[in-house]
């Protein structure tokens, strides 16, 4: 386990330093650590501003004594949607935020951030209608009537009913 | 709500009609309105002889059992997109021409009222021997509209319409799609900022992961992502792996199929040293079973129980009545039409609840569950849990808030417990057991690996009744296969009987009923059952 600080600069120049632990949540901090070596520098990350930072830092911190990789095996996915306590409070923001979060976890690659960000997806969509799961994320409908009926037949199996 | 306030004026004005007409002189339809007392609500209009030409014996499908909605629904049993609704309205007015008296005769008939439909049938077909054509024509239009043909003509060369100029097969329409990207919705004022859709920024690998977590929670709602954007619909289409893992799931998959009995009657699990069988096991490298080609055929294909719902046989047989003491005319006795149900609901753990009753399924399925048919037989216990839930939580329970009408409907509830076939069939299996020693046809029972077996419990506790079912799929007319892009239902959505015994446990006797009346369990899907 690597003790000390190290600091991070956000996409708005931004310093923030924290534990090492903390940031090795993140697959990409922890590579690039054990990669070029603690040189005490800030280590940029050029695609998540501050505000977005702090939040996914807030999360590396609570989770920072959580097993380290979270196994991927389905098995204890059985709930798939399933959210812990804290996680679903901290997801609790606008919907822009949870997207920043989202990128922001891929971006460092970190699991189980992304999984809960996915998975907080999944739930505003579980039980909606096609209609409705535009509305929610305001996405166009780009179909033509005529595709969107020969989606619809194909894909009738799906609604198992 | 609306339709009931204009079918309640209706039936009174129907009501008064009929008792007007039938001052002056007896008439000869008198089946007679004021002792059949007028139904609280609409009975399925479903009836076999509503459909005799139409398709199979399936209406398009029942939405799903959304409490609220099911005391709608359940009287429009046939209707369910928005288009269909002019087959719901009832007229209020005299018919006047065939295609009116058509309608009013098959109106009647779903009410029971054989006589006054007779009348209004002959009165169609004098006006126009082709009338039922035009009947369907109107009302199961649908069936056949949006395909190019217009009419279930077998000549494909002279059916081309002009409206469609080109029609890309789904396959490459779907591959189409591949790089389009989320379009984000336009804005309501014209000239403001358009509302903000930050999906629409994020990476395929990262749709994938959402639309992972959608699938494996149902995968109905992911088939319901595929009609949100062009984008959603190739990813439905191409994301093998997410199919796989539903293919390979408890929850959904094949997994959570059982092809032996997994538990007793009461559903007490049975332990085995053996490995149970299952066609897709998760540590192993699979390939897609032959003749299929990907992973979502599979999953449509091949033999599948759902938890996520209801399987309901309706049965309608008629039954000659008593003639009126009052007439000596004896051609005009009643017939009684005579309704029952038989609902399945499965569960993962190799159980099963089955019921026959003549309760409506608006009134008994949304409380259709194992834990309310046990509290329901076991009288004493069932008091002591109302009491409870009276003071506490009483929301969240399920068998809280069961009306007592439906407890009273379930207490002839059957436990029980199934399997599907194994692809093998062994003469050694358990499926043995159950077998009765008089049948003759001992091999081909189990031939068929979309055959069920269900063993529940007997009215008395010496029966115990196997059912022996198979697993079929919803009929697409031909019409409709015929376009280019034909509907694709679910499959293996249909219970249909190969037998049906009992076994009374004193005298080792099988008695086989006889199925004369009955009808394939049809499946339906009842709102957040089978999810977590």
């Amino acid at each position: 386990m690597s003790t000390g600080t190290i600091t991070l600069t956000s996409s708005d120049e931004v310093d923030i330093t924290l534990d090492r632990a903390v940031a090795e949540r993140s697959v990409l901090i922890k590579n690039m650590l054990e990669d070029l070596g603690d040189s005490g520098e800030a280590i940029p990350i050029p695609n998540v501003n501050e505000a977005v930072l702090k939040k996914v830092i807030a999360w590396c911190e609570q989770h920072k004594n959580d097993p380290a990789s979270a196994n991927d095996d389905d098995d204890n996915r059985r709930k798939t949607t399933d959210i812990d306590e804290w996680d679903q409070k901290f997801m609790q923001v606008d919907q822009e935020m949870l997207f920043e979060i989202i990128l922001a976890a891929n971006y460092l690659d970190i699991k189980a951030l992304l999984d809960v960000g996915c998975k907080t997806v999944a739930n505003m969509i579980k039980g909606k209608s096609p209609e409705e799961i535009r509305k929610t994320f305001n996405i166009q409908n780009d179909f033509t009537p005529e595709e969107e009926d020969q989606i619809r037949r194909e894909n009738e199996w799906a609604e198992d009913r | 709500m609306e339709d009931n306030a204009e079918l309640e004026s209706f039936r009174r004005q129907w009501r008064e009609e009929v008792s007007r007409r039938s001052k002056p002189k007896a008439p000869p339809a008198a089946t007679p309105a004021p002792t059949a007392p007028p139904p609280t609500r609409l009975p399925p209009t479903r009836h076999e002889a509503s459909h005799r030409n139409e398709v199979e014996e399936e209406g398009p499908p029942l939405a799903s059992f959304d409490p609220e909605e099911l005391a709608q629904q359940v009287g429009q049993l046939s209707v369910e997109s928005p288009e269909d609704d002019d087959f719901a309205r009832r007229r209020v007015t005299e018919p006047t021409s065939a295609l009116e008296h058509f309608e009013r005769a098959v109106e009647k008939e779903a009410e029971g009222n054989l006589g006054d439909s007779l009348s209004h049938y002959r009165k169609a077909y004098r006006l126009d021997s082709t009338v039922d054509k035009t009947y369907r024509n109107k009302h199961y239009a649908h069936v056949w509209k949006k395909t190019n043909q217009p009419a279930p003509t077998t000549t494909p060369v002279a059916t081309h319409q002009p409206t469609e100029i080109e029609t890309l097969p789904t396959p490459q329409l779907i591959a189409s799609f591949a790089h389009y990207p989320i379009p984000q919705r336009e804005p309501l004022i014209e000239g403001t900022p358009p509302p903000p859709c930050p999906i629409s920024t994020v990476p395929s690998e990262v749709i994938v992961e959402i639309l992972r977590h959608v699938a494996l929670n149902d995968p109905s709602v992911f088939g319901r992502m595929a009609l949100v954007c062009k984008r959603l619909a190739y990813h439905f289409a191409h994301e093998q792996h997410i199919w796989k893992r539903i293919c390979q799931g408890k929850k959904f998959g094949f997994q959570g199929m059982h092809y032996d009995f997994a538990c007793d009657l009461q559903g007490n699990p049975i332990y085995t040293l053996g490995e149970r069988y299952t066609p897709f096991p998760r540590d192993e490298p699979m390939e897609i079973p032959k003749p299929l080609s990907s992973w979502s055929q599979v999953f449509q294909t091949l033999p599948r129980i759902r938890y996520t719902g209801v399987y309901i046989s309706t049965v309608n047989y008629t039954r000659p009545g008593a003639a009126d003491a009052y007439q000596n005319t004896s051609w005009n006795s009643p017939i009684h039409i005579v309704t029952y149900y038989r609902y399945l609901r499965f569960y993962p753990d190799g159980s099963v609840v089955s019921l026959l009753t003549s309760t409506e399924p608006v009134d008994v399925v949304p409380y259709f569950s194992k834990e309310n048919v046990m509290a329901a037989r076991t009288p004493a216990q069932k008091k002591h849990q109302r009491r409870l839930s009276d003071h506490g939580q009483s929301l969240s329970g399920a068998a809280d808030s069961v009306p007592p009408a439906a407890m009273n409907t379930l207490k002839h509830g059957l436990p029980g417990r199934w399997h599907l076939a194994p692809p093998i069939p062994e003469s050694d299996t358990p499926a043995e057991a159950w077998k009765p020693h008089s049948s003759t046809d001992r091999k081909p029972l189990l031939s068929d690996e979309r055959d069920l077996i269900v063993e529940s419990e007997g009215v008395e506790s010496k029966y115990m009744y196997t059912m022996h079912l198979s697993l079929r799929s919803p009929t697409v007319p031909k019409a409709a296969l015929a376009g280019p892009a034909p509907p694709n239902p679910s499959k293996n959505t249909k219970l249909s009987w190969k037998g049906f015994w009992s076994y009374n446990r004193l005298t080792d006797d099988w008695g086989e009923f006889t199925l004369r009346n009955d009808r394939a369990y049809v499946f339906r899907r009842v709102r957040g059952w089978g999810l977590d």
